[in-house]
């Protein structure tokens, strides 16, 4: 690994999110919510630690393969540290490790909280919430790759760890037209959002922030009754369609706006998103009908089909206390909470792909005992799955797996009940949010002690990069290839060539 | 009629045989010089030795004046090459050559008949393909050809010893069922072709072929106690080009699909390439694994591996344990008669089929569609009546067709019927003539006005 030429591109990165966190300040102003200090301090301290790693490391060109997960790691935990100075300098989050959790949980786009009231927040900080929601959501790599000719070199390594799924479908020859074809998609819809969320009857203010909310399927609301703050079938109708979109493959909703509507038919991924959807719906509604749950079939019908594509999307924002729901009703939304969105959306979970082709390989072994001598490959539409991306799958479950396992077993070690402590791993690990009992829709995780919350961001940022990208920084053999970084200036004698150039 | 042929392997023998028994002048071009001797004195055509591909073997076997040129050679590009030279001499008319690569034959890919100036590209395997397909939709007839769009057809039977008919001379036949719902229009014995007069009566063991309307299939068929059910359960022995073509076109009908392939490759190619046909990874002579998989209860086995004798003894193994049906694939078709003998139902061989398509193709004009009846020596075509008064409103029977001829159907713009000695006939109808070889000429002057 070249680790001198990670930290430059990890002081580039930082530099790029100091001055996102400006964005903020328009809205500091208008209110006049005086944070707009808050806002200039932690830029400046993200300006100073960037600036301080590109004049110390030089740039390396060669970054290969395996640089490009510690770059994605890295970068990922020094954001969300730096994106949450503003809860701590403001003294609104008062510990640090619940900024960082706040701050996790919103470029992770998870959506769990500390906060027990969050309208007490000012609304330039609200702003920030759902601000790394929505940078979080198709990524800041991919971002940067979109926008800057920064990350030249290496660009495909970069997303290949940041995009989710087992496979990633390239739109265009050139990567960094891929990275900004995917954020233009983003772009649009959140625009759509924003003024389909208007006419419901929201403020600028309030339908921004929830677009963010929505397209990065993260969860953060600015009201304390998250979505049943504004009691309208229309505005929640619009959020379940845009939930549902968030959920879906970016690169189909690419073909839709080239006027091929029929891509969305046409990818078996989607179609049995959809069914997972629908079938779940049904189910509950049923459940929910004869355990008299609800007395008000279109209510019910409402609630449900919110709760089901906010959870399936690993979006989390409430309409309804699905804690209070039968057995039966929690045991189905968990499992769906395992699936999570498609490939190559914002979503989190396992992703709808990884099941279908799971299940399609554990078809094919039943096939094999009945025909021993049948040979039969595994499709997705009308291509072939190659047998390192169905390896890479299975592989991936028992990563997932152990994780999951590991983590539940510290949560539940510091004291956590069974249905709160494994339902905050699955919520965080599938970038949820909200979970059951002491973690459920009406709750929060504020109450958890600090080492539950610190395995908690891991959990958050695991399952963010799929596993894959953060534990192969686990294991030893990674690290046995680092490389002496160039420095900039001698430091004890370590001399950079006199022929190696200088980019800056 | 000056003929060029390219290529003396079987599809270019079966031709020249085929041509100039007809009469025709045929030059024959191979690099085989020893084969050309030896074709030259078996049958009466002129051969020039050297490549297809070379202006001046062309040049002096005598492109300039020749009407058709056919190049069917083992090689696409020589073929091609051929052809494309054959298009600096305005004397030919028709140019067909035979290719094996798909990509000239997908319609909508960039070098196809059009671009290529080629007024025909046959694959053999696309022919034998189509064929097979055929057949299958008919399931108790060995041989099957359609004119008139597809709404009438020619079926050939297998007489079994429960056919209600035997001993019946047609004229019987007309009496006992009335209506002329079907024509017999040539019967087989020994090898023998007989277009049927009206005493004349069949026998078991006979092969013998009905025109009918697509409509009345069903009817005559439970006349002849043979019922049709298309096959549910099929098993295709190979999966080369032609397997895997007919496991295609197969799934579309929604049958059951048992597709067997010796190498592993391949297997993964088909089952990437095939929706829901079983890929199978043996060899087709393995009898165990054949009967694991049940291919005695199949309705259908196509053999149609590299190997005449795999797809042979396949195809005998698999009628012993009681499939119902089998299509062979046979590259010598010198063999196809023997076979019936041993039981297997269908044999074809697929460069016999195409050089049916190619004759089919070349006898074209005022005959609309031509057909050969596989290992016989009849014909059948259909023609449009000229516009002469011999044929103005006259009854079939006046008309004196020459002996060995037999009208089997009549289209009459958005009509078809089965004729009878009665039917008035009128310029611009189509008929369906079936004639033996040697009534070919006398049926062709038949139809010349003057």
């Amino acid at each position: 690994m070249r680790i001198g030429g990670v930290l430059n591109l990890l002081g580039r990165l930082l530099i790029i999110l100091s001055l996102m966190l400006l964005s903020p300040l328009p809205f500091c102003y208008y209110y006049g919510d005086l944070m707009a200090t808050t806002f200039l301090i932690c830029s400046f301290i993200g300006l100073l630690c960037g600036g301080c790693l590109i004049l110390l490391f030089l740039p390396e060109e060669d970054l290969g393969y395996k640089d490009g997960f510690a770059i994605v790691c890295f970068s990922w935990l020094f954001i969300a540290l730096l994106g949450a100075l503003p809860y701590y300098i403001s003294g609104f989050i008062p510990s640090f490790i619940d900024a960082f959790f706040e701050s996790m949980s919103g470029f992770t786009t998870t959506g769990s909280t500390i906060l027990s009231d969050i309208e007490a927040l000012p609304k330039s900080l609200l702003f920030w919430r759902t601000m790394t929601h929505w940078l979080g959501g198709m990524g800041i790599i991919v971002l940067t790759l979109a926008i800057l000719p920064l990350l030249g070199i290496g660009g495909m390594q970069l997303f290949q760890a940041e995009v989710p799924g087992p496979t990633k479908d390239r739109l265009s020859p050139r990567i960094q037209d891929t990275a900004r074809i995917l954020w233009s998609v983003y772009l649009l819809l959140t625009g759509v959002e924003t003024v389909l969320l208007m006419f419901g009857g929201m403020d600028f203010f309030d339908a921004l922030t929830h677009s963010f909310a929505t397209l990065a399927t993260g969860g953060f609301s600015n009201y304390n009754a998250s979505i049943s703050y504004f009691d309208s079938t229309y505005i929640q109708m619009v959020i379940i369609v845009f939930m549902l979109l968030a959920g879906a493959n970016f690169s189909l909703h690419f073909m839709a706006l080239h006027g091929d509507l029929k891509a969305y038919w046409k990818n078996e991924e989607f179609r049995l998103y959809i069914a997972i959807v629908l079938g779940a719906t049904g189910l509950i509604v049923l459940a929910n009908h004869l355990w008299g749950t609800y007395s008000h079939l279109g209510l019910n019908i409402r609630d449900v089909l919110f709760q089901v594509v906010s959870i399936i999307t690993t979006t989390g924002f409430g309409t309804a206390d699905f804690d209070t729901w039968s057995p039966f009703c929690k045991v189905l939304l968990i499992s769906i909470m395992f699936v999570g969105g498609c490939a190559g959306s914002t979503g989190g979970g396992i992703k709808v792909v990884r099941f279908l082709l799971f299940f399609k390989y554990a078809r094919l072994q039943l096939h094999k005992l009945i025909h021993p001598r049948q040979v039969e490959t595994i499709k997705l539409g009308n291509t072939k799955v190659p047998q390192d991306v169905m390896i890479a799958i299975l592989s991936f479950f028992a990563i997932y797996t152990g994780f999951f396992l590991v983590a539940s077993l510290i949560i539940t070690a510091l004291g956590t009940d069974i249905l709160t402590g494994l339902s905050a791993v699955i919520a965080t690990l599938n970038n949820i949010g909200p979970g059951l009992n002491l973690v459920g829709p009406t709750q929060n995780f504020g109450h958890l002690p600090g080492i539950s919350k610190f395995v908690l961001i891991i959990c958050m940022l695991a399952g963010r990069l799929e596993l894959y990208t953060l534990v192969i920084l686990l294991t030893p053999g990674y690290w046995k290839m680092t490389r002496t970084p160039r420095m900039r200036f001698k430091i004890k004698g370590s001399a950079t060539p006199a022929s190696q150039r200088t980019y800056f | 009629m000056r003929i060029m042929i390219v290529g003396a392997g079987l599809v270019g023998q079966y031709l020249c045989k085929k041509f100039s028994s007809e009469g025709r002048d045929v030059v024959l071009i191979d690099r085989d010089e020893e084969k050309l001797q030896r074709l030259e004195r078996e049958m009466n055509i002129m051969t020039a030795h050297g490549s297809g591909a070379s202006a001046r073997t062309l040049a002096e076997a005598g492109v300039a004046k020749t009407d058709l040129f056919i190049a069917v050679t083992d090689s696409d590009e020589v073929n091609l090459v051929a052809c494309i030279m054959s298009k600096q001499y305005n004397n030919v008319a028709t140019r067909i050559a035979r290719v094996r690569n798909e990509d000239f034959l997908t319609p909508g890919l960039p070098l196809n008949e059009e671009a290529l100036g080629i007024d025909l590209l046959i694959s053999p395997d696309w022919a034998m393909t189509e064929e097979i397909v055929k057949l299958i939709h008919v399931p108790e007839a060995f041989d099957t050809a359609h004119f008139a769009g597809g709404k009438i057809l020619l079926l050939g039977y297998h007489v079994h010893e429960d056919n209600p008919f035997i001993g019946h001379s047609l004229i019987e036949l007309k009496t006992i069922h009335g209506g002329h719902q079907f024509v017999i229009t040539a019967i087989i014995r020994e090898g023998q072709t007989i277009i049927p007069r009206g005493n004349d009566s069949i026998q078991a063991g006979d092969k013998i072929y009905i025109m009918v309307r697509q409509n009345d299939m069903v009817k005559v068929e439970k006349l002849f106690n043979l019922t049709s059910t298309l096959p549910n359960k099929i098993f295709i022995i190979g999966g080369g080009n032609i397997g895997y073509m007919i496991a295609r076109q197969l799934e579309e009908l929604g049958a059951e699909i048992k597709l067997v392939e010796e190498d592993p490759k391949r297997c993964e190619f088909l089952s990437e390439n095939l929706a829901h046909t079983i890929v199978l990874n043996f060899d087709g002579l393995a009898a165990n694994d054949l009967l694991e998989e049940g291919i005695d209860l199949a309705d259908l086995v196509i053999a149609v591996t590299g190997s005449d004798t795999t797809n042979i003894l396949s195809s005998l193994l698999a009628k012993h344990h009681g499939t119902k049906r089998c299509i062979t694939k046979i590259t010598r078709h010198d063999f196809v008669p023997m076979l019936g003998k041993l039981g297997i139902d269908v044999a074809l061989s697929p460069r016999q089929v195409a050089a049916d398509m190619i004759l089919r193709y070349v006898r074209r004009g005022s005959i609309v569609s031509i057909a050969t009846i596989l290992d016989t020596d009849a014909e059948v075509m259909e023609v449009t009546v000229p516009q002469h008064k011999n044929f103005d409103n006259v009854p079939l029977k006046e008309l004196n067709f020459p002996n060995g001829s037999l009208v089997g159907a009549i289209v009459r713009e958005q009509w078809n019927f089965i004729p009878s000695g009665e039917t008035i006939i009128k310029p611009g109808d189509n008929m369906v003539v079936f004639f033996t070889k040697d009534a070919a000429t006398a049926i062709e002057n038949f139809f010349s006005p003057n």
